[in-house]
């Protein structure tokens, strides 16, 4: 019987492929943009979250590089705490199903959420007018990378001691230090186009809709 | 550590040359690339090099890695414990510490032996192929004299010294071999190890 799976292509080769794979659904969410409505504000959001989870998993193999920090950072500075909030839990879930789904899913949701905040906090500071301030917001991703780890670290006292927590947190700086590397190549290259779609499509607080005109 | 300042020195260069361009925007995107490049292919050798760096040695009395750097915890090492006043020269001052790709990454100067000990091993079943491996590991400065007898392997002299050429209140003196702290009862060439055996050479009298 013909087996159609038979096919090792090693880490590298797989790396390509989900390489191929990840700028494709790029590349198809881009064109897709171009024709949705202005304020479709969900529809950019679920974009994001299908961007971030395609990049997460299909990133797997370079530890701890992938988009879900810079678009949840992004998402806080433009929608906000709840929409943020959203994106970091939806995007951990669903990208979990397939890395991998366990106690330690809600400390990298906790951590996201975070971020979200973050983002939101920081959002006047980045976002000057209809520009994004990418120094800054370069800054603040490469910091939140650091956050993250730190409180995603929180999920290995479930299963080691307290006072094997700080050489625990010592030993992932490294990795730490892989994502805020990650964060600023996402940054340099996606945060400016981003924004330009979010700002394109995002709905104007001050927009009010009418059901009747107003009669002579 | 020589080779962390290596990989920093390629960093630094790796991180000059896209500041020449003129453009700011360029800047950002050509240094996240290379930086992202680099960490990712150098990726290895980081977390090795700091995990050596932030190693500490295990504390526990009971553990047959009591006094071994903990990033050795699992894994497979051998010892070598020079009586004082023979220890060679660079190996008379506390317990030296050399990983399995031969670095020396730490010294234990306040331990009460001298000499040193080479670990990081892993998947060796016999004591003899580990300690082989072990003195490979050193460069050359760990040289062992062995005669083959009909009852195993007998080491006759490590890194120079040889037991057989002591004098003092005993009439005999030879290398012995520990596994896990307790005298071994089989020789080297016979000792099946576990994933973390720590064997340790001692000269003894008699």
């Amino acid at each position: 019987m013909l087996d159609a799976h038979a096919i090792t292509i090693g880490p590298e080769g797989m790396l390509a492929v989900n390489a191929c794979m990840l700028f494709s659904i790029v590349w198809a969410l881009w064109r897709t943009e171009r024709n949705l409505q202005s304020g479709s504000d969900w529809t950019i959001l679920a974009m994001l979250v299908l961007f971030a989870v395609s990049g997460r998993v299909l990133l797997d193999p370079i530890p701890n590089v992938q988009p879900v920090t810079v678009v949840v950072l992004m998402v806080g500075i433009y929608y906000g705490v709840p929409r943020a909030v959203l994106v970091a839990i939806s995007v951990t879930l669903l990208s979990n199903f397939i890395l991998g789904h366990g106690l330690w899913s809600l400390y990298q949701a906790l951590g996201w959420s975070i971020i979200g905040v973050i983002g939101s906090i920081s959002a006047n500071s980045i976002r000057v007018g209809s520009q994004l301030n990418l120094n800054r917001l370069a800054a603040v991703s490469a910091t939140s990378a650091f956050i993250f780890g730190f409180i995603a670290s929180f999920s290995a006292l479930h299963s080691i001691g307290t006072e094997n927590f700080l050489p625990y947190l010592v030993a992932g700086i490294p990795f730490d230090l892989l994502h805020a590397v990650g964060n600023l190549a996402f940054v340099a290259w996606m945060a400016a186009p981003v924004s330009e779609i979010i700002t394109r499509h995002h709905s104007s607080p001050n927009h009010v809709t009418v059901r009747e005109f107003a009669s002579d | 550590m020589s080779e962390a300042i290596g990989i920093f020195a390629l960093f630094l260069i790796m991180t000059l040359i896209p500041l020449a361009a003129s453009e700011q925007h360029i800047n950002l995107k050509a240094l996240s690339v290379f930086w992202t490049v680099f960490t990712v292919l150098s990726f290895e050798a980081i977390v090795v090099e700091w995990a050596r760096m932030t190693a500490d040695l295990v504390d526990e009395e009971e553990d047959p890695h009591f006094g071994l750097p903990d990033i050795w915890d699992g894994k497979q090492t051998v010892c070598v414990h020079f009586p004082q006043d023979l220890a060679p020269e660079g190996f008379d001052k506390g317990r030296k510490h050399i990983d399995n790709d031969g670095t020396e990454f730490m010294s234990d100067k306040d331990w009460n032996e001298t000499g040193a000990c080479i670990g990081g091993f892993s998947n060796f079943n016999n004591g003899w192929d580990l300690f082989n491996a072990a003195v490979n590991a050193t460069g050359g400065a760990f040289p062992i004299n062995s005669t083959d007898s009909s009852w195993g392997v007998f080491v006759d002299s490590i890194a120079g010294v040889d037991p057989s050429t002591m004098s003092g209140n005993f009439e005999g003196a030879y290398w012995a071999v520990y596994h896990n702290g307790a005298l071994s009862p089989v020789g080297i060439k016979d000792l099946t190890l576990d994933d973390d055996s720590v064997i340790t050479w001692r000269v003894d009298t008699w």
